[in-house]
């Protein structure tokens, strides 16, 4: 991956973008910088886990959606079974997706979670098992979209193999039957 | 976390997200409504073919994959769906069509119906739960579309409410209630587990957070009323409707001849926190 965003285009919706990021920067800043205004651990733990958490919401239903095309839930079925469901756009939308704002989806998901861990040897290191607690809850949270989105990646590029064959051969016997009725 | 509503499509809204949903999700019976000119997206065969025949089913789009009913991840086909009766046996197909039309053209819009069909599914959840329901189907198979919010929501409650009635060490207060209700959580689901016991993991996450809630309550009015008395019967009556709640979920789940081992230590964090509770000035 790339350090720099690829030139040349603009976000294609900067309103998520700003969403996307803006709750996790919100979380971090809060963290670093509560503990110069605020007494008490209560407030710090709860407003952070609740802007990770909100979140956690965002890219998860809205931002994940919008900026590359996944998605990924989980259902129990009618066996009482849990099956996780990944899905994605077909391969033409997919395509056609903002290349900036999934750069920014994936930079931004990785970055925080990576930013976290970092926190967390900080308070491993200063024994602050209050902070462990939250630096945990939070990366729980990363982690989770972290991998639900990797997963639906992955898959996306795996039917894009099989599409892309079969889609050649489809368009290939839809032209000859169409000139076929046509007659 | 599924979505489980069916909010019709307009037509005449047609935005990016409709699209995008509509290609997902396309029947040949319902061919997309004219699209503004700037989008001309490359279609996929069967919505712009010129069939002259209805009954025409082109075989050459990629089957549905079915999801596969074992714990497994399994992946969704995104290419449109021919109307065949697999439809039928994917439930999840239409779920995803309703999830992904319930996105209209704002941000703003958005934010609001998922947030209100979030907080409908954490009510409805609750009422399954928690409180007496003549006519439950089967208590074992409560919370099927489970929900991580409620939970959350409570602990968070629980803890705050601890820590605002401690006089002393509140921060501790708070973090020992969050740590233990959610660690509890989760050795209480592996104990089922390690039972034997059939249950999927946040599902019984869910139902031990939600049983929460008449704690919750009970720790609100022993917070308004500082009277022992009170605080001893509330407790017991609140640890009563908890345990009551969990346990039809929980007996279920296991073998009957360990019915008590997988409760007792339900009944032991229950109780704990109610001590917690009472104990608390």
């Amino acid at each position: 991956m790339d350090l720099n965003p690829p030139a040349g285009e603009n976000y294609g919706h900067p309103e998520i973008c700003f969403f996307h990021v803006v709750f996790k920067a919100a979380a971090l800043a809060f963290y670093m910088l509560s503990a110069l205004f605020f007494d008490s651990f209560v407030i710090i733990f709860v407003v952070t886990v609740l802007l990770s958490a909100l979140d956690f919401w965002v890219v998860k239903n809205v931002s994940g959606r919008i900026l590359v095309g996944l998605r990924w839930w989980n259902e129990i079925n009618e066996e009482g079974e849990s099956v996780w469901k990944f899905e994605c756009l077909d391969q033409e939308s997919l395509a056609r997706m903002n290349k900036k704002d999934s750069w920014l989806f994936w930079w931004t998901l990785y970055l925080t979670a990576v930013v976290w861990i970092f926190f967390g040897i900080f308070s491993l290191i200063r024994f602050q098992a209050d902070y462990i607690l939250v630096v945990g809850v939070c990366l729980i949270l990363s982690i989770a979209n972290i991998v639900g989105f990797t997963k639906c990646r992955k898959d996306a590029k795996k039917q894009l193999q099989a599409f892309a064959t079969q889609n050649l051969t489809s368009r290939l016997s839809s032209t000859i039957q169409s000139a076929f009725t046509v007659v | 976390m599924s979505h489980s509503d069916t909010i019709p499509l307009h037509p005449s809204s047609q935005s990016d997200i409709d699209e995008i949903e509509n290609l997902i999700n396309s029947h040949p019976s319902s061919v997309l409504p004219a699209r503004p000119p700037s989008d001309a997206r490359a279609s996929i065969p069967i919505s712009s073919a010129p069939i002259p025949s209805p009954a025409f089913i082109p075989s050459n789009l990629p089957p549905p994959t079915n999801p596969k009913t074992t714990p497994v991840p399994s992946v969704s086909s995104a290419a449109p769906k021919p109307p065949l009766p697999p439809r039928a046996s994917e439930p999840g197909g239409n779920i995803s069509a309703s999830g992904f039309g319930s996105l209209p053209n704002t941000l703003t819009e958005p934010v609001w119906d998922t947030v209100k069909r979030d907080l409908s599914r954490i009510v409805s959840n609750l009422k399954l739960v928690v409180f007496p329901n003549p006519f439950r189907e089967d208590p074992g198979k409560a919370l099927r579309d489970w929900d991580l919010w409620g939970p959350f929501f409570f602990i968070v409650f629980l803890g705050l409410t601890l820590s605002w009635s401690a006089s002393v060490k509140k921060s501790e207060v708070f973090a020992v209630a969050f740590a233990l209700l959610a660690a509890g959580a989760v050795i209480l689901t592996l104990n089922v587990l390690l039972l034997g016991g059939h249950i999927i993991f946040f599902q019984s996450l869910s139902l031990l957070g939600y049983c929460l809630f008449p704690l919750d309550v009970g720790a609100l009015i022993c917070m308004l009323k500082d009277n022992v008395v009170v605080k001893v019967v509330v407790v017991a009556v609140t640890l009563a409707w908890s345990s009551w709640a969990a346990y039809p979920f929980m007996s279920t789940a296991v073998n009957p001849r360990r019915k008590a081992l997988a409760l007792y230590p339900v009944l032991l964090m229950y109780v704990s926190v109610g001590f917690l509770i009472i104990a608390i000035d």
